[in-house]
Parts: C-alpha cells; sequence; structure tokens
C-alpha cells in the first residue's frame, strides 16, 4: 500500500522535472546517433545510455525524497515501502525508455536476435534503478553522484569485455546479451549475462535497503509507564 | 455558489454540526437584512467570516477561568537523556517529562542542541546516553525541509497519510480542515516549492500532525508565519492540549513561555555541565 | 471614538450591560453603541460576540417580527449574564481606576 502511493507520486514528481527528463530520455539517443552506421557499437552505446540515464535519474530522485523519508517513518511507514516504493516507480521508468528504444532499434536497425536486445536493454533498466540508488545512498551530495556514475559508465565503456576489470562494473550482463544479441555468439553468453544481471541486481537491491534501513532506523522506545492518576 | 452557501460549506469544512450551520447562516442572512446590507460588503469574503466566526465562538468567557483539563497519561519521559558527538558533549542529564494536556517548551542559545534532542525524542537520533519512555504515536515537525518541492500539498497529504495507514481520499479531507485551521486553502496544482516560506510551515505542520499523533514534536515551526497564522498556531497549540495531546515545542521566543507548562533550557543544562 | 483593539476585551461587557436595559437586537445595539461614543462596531466584530453570549448562555435569544423587514432575533439577559456582568463590571473599574491613577496626575 505505502509503496504503491510512494511509487505513484514518484513518478508523478519525476514527470514534473520536465528539462532533466527531457535531458535524460535524450541521452540515450544521442549516445545511439553518433555509431548508427555499426550495429553492435551503436547498440552497446545506446544500452550503456539507458543505464547511465536511468540510474542518473534514480540518484536525483533518492537525493531530492532525503528530507521527507525521516518523516514518512515516524508516521509509521517502513523502509521497504518507501525505499521499494521509489525503486518501482523508477523500473518503471527504466522500462519505459527502453521499451521506447527498443522500438527506435526494430524500425532502425537490423538484428538477428532482436528479442536479446530487448532482454539486454530491460535487464539493464532494471539493474540501473537499484545501482543509482545505491549510490544516491552512499554519495549525498547529486554532484558527487553523479560524477560517481560517469565514472563508472565510463570504465564500462573503455573496459576490455574479456578482462576482469569489465566484469566487475554493473553493467557487464548487457555487454553480454548485446554481443549474443548482434554478433551471433554462443548461448553461453546469454546465461553469463543473464547471471550476473541477476546477480548485481539483487546485490544493489539488497544494499540500498540496507544502507536505508540503517539510515532511517527509530529508535524504539518503551512505552511510559501508565500511572494510576 | 452564493454568499450564504459559501459561508454554510466553510462552516461544515471546519466541523461544525450541519444543523448548527444552517442554523449560523440564517442568522447571518438575517443580521444583514437588518442592516439593509449585502453579506459580502457587510461581513467580508464567506469563508473568511466563518472561521472569524468559529474562533469567536471556541473563544472562552471573559472573566471566566479557561477550562484546562487535568493532565494525563505521560506521553514522553526523558531522564539523564545527554548527546556527544566524538569526544564533544552536546548536552547531557536532560529530564522532562510531559503527560496529555500539557505544553513543553525547549529553549536556549544556538548550538546547544535543541533540534538534536527533538530528534532523540522522535527517534530519528539515538542517544548517548540516559533513557526515553514515550507513546508510540508520534508527530514530527523539523525546522525546515519535510517536504518534496516537485509534489502539491494534497499529494502530500497523500503520501503522509499512506506512511501512516490512511487511505489517499481521508487524507486529503483531514489534510485540507487541518490547513483551514491555519486560514490556508492548499492549492491544488501548486508544486510546493512554489509556496512562500511561511505557507510550506504550514504543509510542515499539517504533516506532523496529519495522522492525530498523541504527542507532537516541533522545531520552532513558526518560521515566516505572518502575525495572524502565528495567533492561529498558538490556538492550534492550545486545542491540542485541550484535547489531551502532548505538545514539545523549541522555541526562542520567550514571550510565549507564559503559555506553556514545562520550560526545558538546553542552555542552562549544557552549561551546568561546562 | 474608542480605537478597536480597546474594545475588545471590554465588548462583553458593554453588550450585556445595555442587554441589562432592554432586550434588543444586533442593529438596535450597534446603534446604541455609536450614540454612547463608544466604538462604531462592525458587523463583523458585534454578531459573532453576540453568537458566543447566547453559546455561552449569557444572553437567550428570542425572535421577533418587525414592523418593517424581516422579523429579529432579539436578546435578552440570563441570570448567568447578570453574574458575568457583574465580575466584568468590577473588573473593568478595577482596571480603569489603575490606567487612571497611572495617568491623572502628571496630566492634572
Amino acid at each position: 500500500m505505502t509503496a504503491l502511493v510512494v511509487a505513484g507520486l514518484s513518478a508523478r514528481e519525476v514527470t514534473r522535472r520536465r528539462t532533466a527528463m527531457l535531458l535524460v530520455i535524450s541521452l540515450p539517443l544521442w549516445f545511439y546517433l553518433v555509431r548508427r552506421d555499426l550495429t553492435g557499437q551503436s547498440m552497446r552505446m545506446l544500452t550503456l545510455g539507458i543505464a547511465w540515464a536511468v540510474s542518473t535519474l534514480t540518484l536525483f530522485v533518492v537525493n531530492a525524497s532525503r528530507g521527507v523519508d525521516p518523516r514518512l517513518r515516524v508516521s509509521g511507514a517502513s523502509v521497504a515501502g518507501i525505499i521499494g516504493g521509489r525503486l518501482i516507480a523508477m523500473s518503471g521508468f527504466g522500462v519505459l525508455l527502453a521499451t521506447a528504444y527498443l522500438i527506435l532499434v526494430a524500425i532502425d536497425q537490423d538484428i538477428q536476435r532482436f528479442w536479446a536486445i530487448a532482454v539486454t536493454m530491460l535487464i539493464t533498466a532494471l539493474i540501473a534503478a537499484p545501482f543509482g540508488s545505491l549510490v544516491g545512498a552512499l554519495l549525498p551530495r547529486e554532484l558527487e553522484g553523479a560524477l560517481a556514475l560517469l565514472s563508472v559508465c565510463a570504465v564500462q565503456m573503455l573496459a576490455d569485455p574479456a578482462g576482469l576489470t569489465a566484469k566487475f562494473m554493473p553493467f557487464w550482463s548487457g555487454r553480454e546479451i548485446g554481443t549474443y544479441a548482434v554478433d551471433g555468439t554462443g548461448i553461453e553468453f546469454l546465461w553469463r549475462g543473464l547471471a550476473h544481471g541477476a546477480l548485481v541486481w539483487a546485490l544493489c537491491t539488497g544494499l540500498t535497503l540496507a544502507v536505508f534501513a540503517r539510515r532511517l532506523r527509530l529508535a524504539r522506545y518503551p512505552e511510559p509507564v501508565p500511572d494510576s492518576r | 455558489m452564493n454568499w450564504p452557501q459559501r459561508f454554510e460549506a466553510e462552516l461544515v469544512r471546519l466541523g461544525v454540526q450541519p444543523v448548527v450551520a444552517r442554523r449560523l447562516t440564517a442568522d447571518t442572512a438575517a443580521q444583514a437584512g437588518e442592516h439593509d446590507a449585502d453579506p459580502d460588503g457587510f461581513f467580508g469574503p464567506a469563508h473568511l467570516y466563518a472561521r472569524h466566526l468559529v474562533a469567536e465562538l471556541q473563544t472562552p468567557a471573559a472573566g471566566t477561568a479557561p477550562e484546562r483539563c487535568v493532565p494525563g497519561q505521560v506521553m514522553l519521559q526523558l531522564s539523564g537523556v545527554g548527546k556527544r558527538y566524538r569526544r564533544r558533549a552536546v548536552f547531557s542529564g536532560v529530564d522532562l517529562t510531559v503527560r496529555g494536556g500539557e505544553v513543553a517548551a525547549i529553549v536556549g542559545a544556538n548550538g546547544c542542541g535543541k533540534s538534536t534532542l527533538l530528534r532523540i525524542c522522535a527517534g530519528l537520533t539515538p542517544p548517548s546516553c540516559g533513557t526515553v519512555h514515550r507513546t508510540r504515536r508520534v508527530g514530527f515537525v523539523p525546522q525546515d525541509g519535510g517536504t518534496a518541492g516537485w509534489l502539491t500539498a494534497e499529494e502530500h497529504f497523500t503520501l503522509f497519510g499512506a506512511a501512516a495507514g490512511m487511505v489517499p481520499r481521508k487524507a486529503i479531507s483531514t489534510g485540507t480542515h487541518l490547513a483551514s485551521l491555519l486560514a490556508w486553502r492548499p492549492s491544488r496544482v501548486q508544486p510546493v516549492q512554489e509556496l512562500s516560506g511561511g505557507t510550506r510551515q504550514k504543509l510542515n505542520l499539517v504533516l506532523g500532525e496529519l495522522h492525530g499523533p498523541d504527542l507532537l514534536l516541533l522545531d520552532e515551526p513558526y518560521q515566516g508565519f505572518d502575525q495572524g497564522s502565528y495567533l492561529d498556531f498558538w490556538r492550534q497549540v492550545r486545542s491540542w492540549r485541550d484535547a489531551g495531546r502532548a505538545v514539545v515545542v523549541v522555541t526562542h521566543l520567550l514571550h510565549e513561555l507564559q503559555n506553556v507548562d514545562h520550560v526545558l533550557d538546553l542552555g542552562a543544562v549544557a552549561g551546568r555541565v561546562a | 471614538m474608542t480605537p478597536r483593539p480597546w474594545l475588545h476585551g471590554f465588548l462583553d461587557l458593554c453588550l450585556l450591560a445595555m442587554l441589562r436595559e432592554r432586550p434588543d437586537y444586533g442593529y438596535g445595539l450597534a446603534q446604541r453603541l455609536a450614540a454612547a461614543g463608544v466604538a462604531d462596531i462592525p458587523g463583523g466584530t458585534l454578531y459573532p460576540a453576540l453568537l458566543r453570549l447566547e453559546q455561552q448562555g449569557l444572553a437567550s435569544p428570542s425572535w421577533a417580527p418587525s414592523e418593517s423587514g424581516p422579523r429579529r432575533k432579539y436578546y435578552e439577559i440570563t441570570p448567568a449574564g447578570l453574574a458575568a456582568l457583574q465580575a466584568q463590571a468590577a473588573e473593568w473599574r478595577a482596571f480603569r481606576d489603575g490606567v487612571d491613577l497611572l495617568i491623572g496626575a502628571p496630566v492634572r
């Protein structure tokens, strides 16, 4: 109940930040257009663009609610309700954004395994929301968080996908499944990607909840002893 | 709607029984008739006059002592509460007991830990030492912030209502009613960040009491209020008290201390420590 | 005419005193207050005060027809009203004497 109300209101809140919304929605497009002539490159860039857009927006939403959350707790909301609701909203936004770009890709590109591209983008969008909220939970200021996200995305983009570094990056799953979709590699790429994605998602969601459970914990005071007055 | 209809609707919204509201509306029409005047010119805007009338009818008779209910059960009890950040003691040895139907004021110089103490009472900051006993249902109004800039007032009512398990419709009607007691009509479309500082504080206050808590913790909640809102605020504090709730208010306005039951001078406590 | 803040605390007293003399309705009371030179009181102040007196049981209302226009609500002072009037009158005298004492000597 609380989670759904929080989700609905977070979604409304986000849509009202028109300029930020516009920039975030169009960001993956620029990534995509740069190497539109090369299917594989453009898919990788587009996926990364979606990852960056969704995680940055989630970061902003998480930071914007810093003042409200403790009060909601005092009023009786649970940490899972507050944070879960916000994650539902941002995951929903991510899925919408990914779907919109999938339609663009379907029209604009010729891909063997289109369904796998769909999996790539959706899994990336779904990871980006808890990842953005985790960064927001750890780095309290928007600028710091945005810079951290930028670093992660840059390393992800530049690291050799076969190397160890890339595997420790949150969006490696999208890269693996993307390779499977575009370059027609073996099925093991898909499974590896899915497993990595599930692990990263569970880790980011769990850590986000853990950090907020600690930050938003309420001291439990015993009730005063009733007296006989 | 014409003037009498607006007047009657506002009375009902302010909690007047519908039958009584109808009678007051008839009376008011007759009074304007006596003077051969149009009610709008004679009494002013319908909703303002309704509010004024309700406030007047709640004022106790002159020459009689205002009715005070007997203090009820203990709602908050601090004993030996202290807070230190690393090696710096902010305060220590704070004792305070507040019962239902009582108002306690926390005063003291800037930086003596008034807000910290209030956060300890809310449970948001753990005390370093001492014990706290507190009733479960509590409303907390921080000094600033505590609202989401892009949401409207009604959406805040929904959000905070949901936190306390209220359905949206009830949360909105309750919030609107509580706002009217502070002479504020929330706009349906204006995001909170466009409100003036004083109006945002009113929202803050309404959000703190939306779920009908037994204990209200207020951190200088009247900043940015104009004179009228300020009086409305203290009238609200009195009505909470008379309804048997406990109120703890951080304040620096010493002339209000005659209206409170307990004064905790945190500066003096801290001074004793140092 | 008295500035309104002064009247505020003693409006009930003035109304009760006038009602002790004879029952009256709102417009009549406003006229009498003005004629006595106490205040030209706006309706938005007078009528809530009358309603409050009614609610507190200090004055009881009754409706009476008028020769011209709609019927009128007449107020009559009750025993409780008389008691309140006495208490408030004593309070007023003490207050007035106190103020007189303070301003008396230097002015004369």
